[in-house]
């Protein structure tokens, strides 16, 4: 019998206020949809565990609030994940056009390493579609992310996504992993990995705050 | 206090006290208080219990009670008692065992008592991850010797420890057993006990794998090792029955004393006389070899032998694999599958337990294989239990030591060795060596002539035993149909004829243990004629539990999710009444506030703290506080946390000039669980106070009748250049005219003026006043009006002397004319306003009879406002200001 550990990352929701960032998170760890909108009006979060070509893989998905008014806070837990979601809803085209937005505040704040993917959320709304699945597909194409089209509400692609995001970030992390996989048994865990890097830069870590 | 400080004291070079905690120690007849600290040395570990006398503060005040080595046979579980409610924030009550001891301790509640456990499982994990080489805790020896002495203990430290019975039996005996000059064990590690502490572990987790959701909780938040696969493999143990099924296999069982000699002659009439291969085959074989070489080397030529004989003489019609052979002296078990069988056993340990010669020689006792057959686990043991008519008590004692004494490894270390009795299946196979008793040999041998196996059973001792539930309580017997297998003359099918002239006995015997098992075949073998014992055998027919492996699967997702789910139950959540505070009408130095209500909403326990945003050097904002900024809020309670806005000299200037607004983000963390985010707004009424004298200058109408827009662009304003509008800036703001006209007038002979502080109520009338115009004459008694003045130099952005001018006034403040000099360089807004001020002063000196200033007084406190320092002042520097701002108040010559 394999010994077993786990591997423990994050990941993270980002998008428009609305896009449903929340439901994606209900769906996928609680299988349940709820459609009344509360905004999410700071940062929570669900854990999972999956199981990933044999890795136990435990996931804490972060959802953050989406409004503007939250943005320069929220883009400070950027530096802790290892994925990222980038939603919009394709009944929105707004939502859409903000995603080269939310993008580059990526690229500012989140690791190096960071695995995106494209989501557009709310499939299930044909006949309100604003973005054609072809432009979510130029766009993904364009930033070399994976592209879904998800529906919380039928369902449509969750697992698969969340899924894919993380075998990605399995991937880029492979290394480390095979590394650590020979030497430690118990829980290997991504993110203090992640942090402990994070503290030779000295500068951002100089106070003793927890954002987790 | 932090009291490991006194137990520090106590303790030698090299070793130290990682943390203590004050907890109760649970007699049978009250509490005792105790500390209880961690010591490490040289990277191993004990809990040293110390009785004390008031809080510890030094060595003298503590006395070692106890030493606990942390070591593999160490456990601290939390328990919760039945009868008390779990009650949030109540003490913490752990059970701490080592060895065959335990004891129960309520520590108080909190982080430092969570932080104490945290320790002390890290150093028990320590050892775990060591396993199996094992802490030697030579360091601990002198403190035994300290022990031994006579009355150093109290009598309640005798009391203290009960001593857990082993064998479950013998309760009363024990309880004044336990001395506490054997405190120290750290020598008998890995003996045979340590199966026992860790199964209590796993029971307590099965246990509390029952529990209420806020334990589980606690226990899924506690970083214990493996915890959450612990969790799985016990919820995989509780729904078994739903992805398994049950099917039969057969078992062949059999057992043969061979009296020492070598094979003969096939057993193929023994071991293959079933009609169908059976699936599995569990040999016995005793007296082996009664050599002395076999007794004192454990070597015999024998166990080749035989095994091939058995091998030999297994069914023909299938293949079989040897999975095990074990031997101990003479007794040995031979363990055989078919083939495709094969991939199904695992877990295969095989133990030997010695009952001989001083209770541990191998001439008895018995060997066992322990394994799993598919789902199933199953014990197989044959013994050989201690010889003689009239020892069935010895032999009695036999079975209960094998029992308690046979050990099997598990795989996974983590997890405590098996006992037989743990095994859901137990086949029992041996000489059990009970005999016939009250029987002459000859009325036995005619009741074995008639057949009359019922009466001669009657006799049996085994069965009287077992009726009795003296010896194999739960086990199972088919019945007996054939005639006793002792003792034959050798190659024959003749009784005993020696001298001894043996009672035929039923020595050789079957039983089994555990569910869906039923009894095909029991038999003797005649005419094998090997030995002076006839072989038996046992078909049985068992009921295996085999894994359906989609539904496995899918139960196991299912626990997966389920502890995901209760996972994510479980993280600490608030709801907030309120995301959104707005404060309107915020006015200079007035305290404003709000309530926040947090109510926790989520499963466990929490604690809250606001945090800072990066880049920012405090949690909010200055004119922000929130009261209290942590805390902890109990399961279903609320708390309620002051949000006060309050605007003073430091923070009004940039909200005046709308550089700042009343605008923040309050990061609420909870530990291990989310962040909310409340937003803080407000409208500031821009005031007087904490305005530049320059843009005061340019308002002809109070503050707050102007257009927000005019007073933010009049702010940005260069300090010297005049208002682009044709209308004349005033000489000095006229909120300075009308306060110290009003003082002119009015508190000139005013006793203590500017001595004796105003009231606040009185003071925001006047600010109110001053800024909005609304009355024409000021409000409030002299001495509001006088402190309102002197706030009013205090907040402005700019002093009446320029920073920039400071350090020129001290240099030259010897000098009378150097000063009025330097004063005649301000920018000429600030020269009136200083002229203007000192002038007032000088009039208020001509009246000290009255009001009892002089010039020393009112430099003192008029130099630390008009000439204020751009850092921090110090005495030198205050001394130097007060004798420039002096030369000002001298009365001048007209």
């Amino acid at each position: 019998m394999a010994k077993q550990y786990d591997v423990l990352f994050r990941l993270l929701l980002l998008g428009d206020s609305g896009v449903g960032k929340t439901c994606l998170l209900c769906r996928f760890t609680d299988n349940a949809f709820h459609p009344s909108h509360i905004s999410t009006i700071g940062v929570d979060f669900k854990m999972k565990t999956l199981e990933i070509d044999g890795i136990k893989v435990r996931i804490q998905i972060w959802d953050t609030a989406g409004q503007e008014r939250y943005q320069t806070i929220t883009k400070q837990y950027y530096r802790r994940a290892q994925g990222i979601f980038l939603v919009y809803d394709i009944t929105s085209e707004r939502s859409f056009q903000h995603i080269m937005k939310w993008a580059s505040d990526v690229d500012e704040y989140a690791p190096e390493k960071v695995q995106k993917v494209l989501i557009g959320n709310k499939s299930d709304e044909e006949h309100k579609r604003q973005v054609a699945t072809e432009q979510g597909n130029k766009l993904a194409k364009a930033y070399g992310m994976d592209f879904f089209e998800t529906s919380a509400f039928t369902n449509h692609n969750i697992t698969e996504s969340f899924t894919r995001l993380a075998e990605l970030v399995l991937q880029a992390n492979k290394k480390d992993l095979d590394l650590l996989r020979v030497s430690i048994n118990d829980q290997l865990d991504l993110s203090a990995l992640e942090e402990e890097a994070g503290v030779c830069d000295g500068s951002s870590n100089a106070q003793k705050t927890c954002w987790c | 206090m932090d009291q490991s400080v006194a137990i520090q004291e106590t303790l030698d070079v090299g070793e130290n006290c990682l943390i203590a905690v004050q907890c109760l120690l649970l007699l049978r007849n009250g509490t005792e208080s105790r500390l209880l600290g961690l010591v490490e040395c040289s990277k191993e570990h004990a809990l040293f219990l110390f009785s004390h006398r008031r809080m510890a503060i030094t060595g003298n005040d503590v006395t070692l009670q106890e030493i606990i080595p942390i070591s593999y046979d160490f456990s601290v579980v939390e328990v919760s008692s039945p009868d008390e409610l779990a009650v949030v924030g109540a003490d913490t009550r752990v059970r701490v065992t080592f060895l065959n001891e335990e004891m129960e301790l309520k520590l108080p509640f909190g982080s430092h008592t969570r932080l104490f456990l945290t320790e002390v499982n890290r150093a028990w994990c320590d050892v775990c991850e060591q396993y199996p080489s094992s802490p030697k805790f030579a360091w601990l020896n002198k403190y035994q010797k300290n022990f031994k002495e006579p009355g150093s203990l109290t009598p309640s430290a005798t009391r203290k420890i009960k001593k857990r019975d082993r064998s479950n039996t013998a309760h009363k005996e024990n309880k004044h057993a336990t001395s506490s000059t054997e405190t120290i064990r750290g020598e008998s590690l890995h003996e045979s006990s340590q199966g026992r502490e860790k199964a209590e572990i796993r029971n307590e987790l099965v246990r509390s794998s029952q529990h209420t959701v806020s334990n589980k909780a606690q226990m899924l938040t506690m970083p214990q090792f493996g915890l959450r696969d612990n969790l799985v493999k016990c919820e995989l143990l509780k729904k078994e029955e739903t992805y398994t099924y049950i099917e039969n296999f057969n078992f062949f069982l059999g057992t043969y004393n061979v009296n020492g000699q070598t094979p003969k002659e096939s057993l193929h009439t023994w071991l293959g006389s079933t009609a169908q291969p059976p699936d599995l085959y569990c040999v016995g074989f005793q007296e082996l070899d009664l050599s002395k070489e076999a007794f004192f080397f454990n070597d015999t030529p024998k166990e080749q032998e035989w095994m091939k004989a058995v091998s030999d003489g297994l069914h023909p019609d299938a293949k079989y694999a040897l999975i095990k052979l074990v031997r101990l002296v003479g007794i040995m078990l031979l363990f055989y599958v078919k083939k495709e069988h094969a991939e199904y056993i695992s877990d295969v340990e095989a133990e030997t337990v010695g009952t001989g010669i001083m209770g541990r020689m191998g001439n008895k006792g018995a060997v066992a294989v322990s394994f799993r057959f598919h789902n199933s686990d199953i014990c197989v043991v044959n013994s050989h239990l201690a010889a003689h008519i009239e020892e069935y008590e010895r032999r009695n004692q036999d079975y209960k030591d094998i029992c308690s004494r046979m050990f099997f490894r598990q795989l996974d270390l983590t997890l405590p060795p098996l006992t037989i009795m743990k095994h859901s299946i137990v086949l029992w196979v041996g000489d059990l060596n009970y005999r016939l008793s009250d029987l002459e040999v000859d009325e036995v041998k005619n009741l074995i002539l008639k057949g009359d196996f019922e009466t001669l059973h009657n006799h049996d001792q085994l069965k009287r035993q077992m009726d009795e539930e003296a010896v194999f309580v739960g086990f199972m017997e088919g019945e007996i149909n054939f005639q006793p297998t002792y003792k034959y003359d050798t190659g024959s099918d003749e009784w005993d004829s020696s001298e001894k002239c043996r009672v035929p006995a039923w020595c050789d015997r079957i039983l089994w243990r555990g569910k869906n098992i039923t009894q095909l075949n029991y038999q003797s073998h005649m005419n094998v004629r090997n030995s002076d014992h006839k072989p038996v055998s046992s078909l049985l027919k068992i009921g295996i539990k085999v894994v359906n492996e989609e539904i496995y699967k899918r139960t196991f997702e299912d626990i997966v999710r389920s502890l995901d789910k209760l996972e994510n139950e479980c993280i600490p959540s608030v709801s907030l009444a309120q995301h959104v505070f707005h404060f309107s009408n915020v006015k200079f130095m007035q305290h404003q506030a709000q309530t926040l209500t947090l109510y926790n909403d989520g499963q466990v326990p929490c604690q809250f703290e606001f945090i800072q945003k990066l880049d920012e050097p405090a949690y909010c904002k200055p004119w922000l506080t929130a009261n209290p900024p942590k805390g902890f809020v109990a399961q279903g309670a609320s708390v309620d946390i002051d949000l006060e806005v309050f605007v003073n000299r430091s923070t009004a200037p940039e909200l005046n000039s709308g550089q700042q607004q009343l605008e923040d983000i309050l990061v609420l963390h909870l530990e291990r669980g989310k962040d909310y985010f409340i937003s803080i707004t407000g409208s500031y009424l821009p005031s007087c106070f904490g305005s530049p004298i320059h843009m005061l200058c340019q308002l002809r109408e109070p503050i707050q009748d102007m257009p927000l827009e005019t007073i933010h662009k009049l702010n940005s304003l260069p300090r010297e250049t005049s208002s682009p509008d044709t209308e004349k800036a005033l000489d000095i703001p006229k909120e300075i005219w009308m306060m110290v006209d009003h003082l002119y007038r009015n508190a000139s002979k005013q006793e203590d003026i500017f001595q004796q502080p105003g009231l606040r109520s009185e003071f925001e009338e006047i600010r109110d006043c001053l800024d909005t115009g609304s009355l024409d004459t000021l409000p409030g008694s002299n001495h509001s009006v006088a402190e309102a003045l002197l706030l009013f130099l205090d907040a402005l952005p700019e002093p009446v002397i320029p920073y920039s001018m400071y350090q020129q006034c001290l240099d030259c403040c010897y000098s009378n004319s150097q000063c009025k000099q330097i004063i005649s360089l301000l920018p000429q807004c600030h020269k009136n306003v200083f002229n203007y001020l000192t002038a007032f002063l000088r009039e208020l000196l001509k009246n000290s009879a009255h009001n009892r200033l002089d010039s020393n007084i009112l430099a003192t406190i008029f130099a630390a406002l008009m000439l204020r320092s751009p850092t921090k002042q110090d005495i030198l520097e205050k001394r130097k200001a007060k004798e420039f701002f002096q030369h000002f108040l001298v009365q001048e010559s007209h």
